[in-house]
């Protein structure tokens, strides 16, 4: 709940908990959220290349697997879990207002 | 009673003296029935209802926890005993709880616990924060108390009172003095204790159109709204917000707004210090809006480089042609 200590208390992070009741009552809920974790996925990983970090979805898509290039991994939960084992990885803060960053994703070529 | 059944709970804050319990004693005789009180002091003045807890503040930082990561084990046993006693038909069926915090209390970590603790948060829901502040005495503890700075800016609604003995001049000032630290407050003017419909638990956090921005700055917060030109990316917004949260959190003091996010209604962002409150998701769009904004109060930061990064964010996201612009 708490993004800047990453204290967990609730199941589900509030990013990842936003789902239209409509769709969830219509049988829906799964494949939307498994979109939204794969649009999700694919930006962290954008931004985490920046600091030589990689970042992937376990098998079940509930959690994710941040890595370094030395090979060292680690599984976290949610989102708010993922900055803070980042930016230890990185031995930096992870800043999305850092302009070097900001260049990179402007610059990005499309996977 | 909250859609999804949940109570409602509105936080009544402000500094010594400023007034919390007239309005609350006024709030109660309208709409008592169904309303349980939580007070942290004795004030001047007594509350007179049947529906009254005591509570001795007693506040627990988790450990590695920041600030705004107090957790309040005095509302957790208040409220945990209401709802038992509720259950065993003890109390009437409980439709809302108005929590009245001390004058120098940050009511950010009542909002804290309300939204962490397992129980809890299925049962009691964040209504609005209504604060209450002295129209005698706002510019100057507005300038020396940063518990009264801190109340405002997590402040939903605030609530003008005495303003029968403050001067025109002086009431105008306090409403320049609330906009300056959070133009995302609704802002009513109080005389002789009326104004008390700010406890009802209605949307009063939710706001149609963005507010206009102060016409001189505060020297330390600065605020600003953006607006956008195309539905945003959820996923990639929850990125961004998650990660300038975990970078800058310390310096993010509120962020508010009404998010168009591609779907029918749009989803209302509360954020109040780190605690974001879980996005609500309307059905549609309040009949005062004016398309989706989001308004942010910081310390330090320069609001174009919070515009400049959302729109990076959002376009390697995938939504190429979104913009985000300042408002005027």
């Amino acid at each position: 709940m708490c993004v800047l200590c990453s204290q967990m208390f609730t199941e589900i992070h509030w990013s990842e908990r936003l789902l239209d009741p409509e769709t969830v009552s219509q049988g829906a809920g799964e494949t939307i959220r498994r979109q939204s974790r794969h649009g999700r996925t694919r930006l962290l990983g954008k931004v985490l290349a920046h600091y030589s970090l990689d970042v992937s979805d376990d098998w079940s898509a509930m959690n994710y697997v941040v890595g370094n290039r030395k090979g060292k991994q680690q599984v976290v939960g949610s989102v708010a879990e993922l900055w803070q084992a980042a930016a230890k990885m990185a031995g930096r803060p992870l800043d999305p207002l850092d302009p070097a960053l900001l260049q990179r994703l402007r610059t990005e070529p499309e996977a | 009673m909250t859609s999804g059944g949940r109570r409602a709970v509105t936080v009544l804050s402000g500094f010594l003296g400023s007034g919390k319990t007239t309005l609350l004693r006024r709030y109660l005789a309208g709409h008592g029935a169904g309303v349980a009180v939580i007070i942290n002091e004795f004030g001047a003045i007594g509350v007179d209802h049947h529906l009254v807890r005591m509570v001795e503040e007693q506040s627990v930082l988790l450990q590695g926890g920041c600030v705004c990561c107090t957790r309040r084990e005095d509302l957790v046993r208040t409220l945990r005993d209401l709802l038992d006693q509720e259950n065993s038909g003890k109390l009437p069926p409980i439709s809302q709880v108005v929590i009245e915090t001390s004058g120098i209390a940050d009511p950010v970590p009542v909002l804290f616990t309300l939204g962490t603790d397992p129980v809890l948060q299925h049962q009691f829901a964040p209504a609005a924060v209504v604060v209450t502040l002295d129209a005698l005495n706002a510019a100057a503890q507005i300038e020396r108390q940063p518990e009264v700075r801190k109340q405002i800016i997590a402040a939903d609604w605030v609530v003008v009172t005495k303003t029968d003995l403050a001067p025109f001049e002086a009431v105008s000032r306090c409403r320049m003095r609330v906009r300056q630290l959070n133009p995302t407050a609704r802002i009513t003017v109080s005389r002789l204790g009326d104004g008390s419909d700010a406890l009802a638990p209605t949307r009063g956090a939710v706001r149609g159109l963005p507010p206009e921005a102060p016409a001189a700055p505060h020297s330390e917060v600065q605020s600003t709204a953006l607006g956008f030109n195309a539905p945003l990316d959820w996923p990639a917004f929850g990125v961004w917000l998650g990660m300038l949260l975990q970078a800058r959190g310390p310096d993010v003091l509120r962020i508010k707004g009404l998010l168009d996010i591609g779907d029918a209604g749009p989803v209302v962002m509360n954020v109040a210090q780190h605690v974001v409150h879980p996005p609500e998701h309307l059905a549609a769009w309040p009949a005062d809006a004016d398309g989706s904004y989001l308004v942010f109060i910081t310390r330090g930061i320069d609001p174009a480089r919070i515009a400049d990064s959302l729109e990076t964010f959002q376009r390697a996201g995938g939504r190429a042609d979104l913009s985000v612009r300042e408002l005027a």
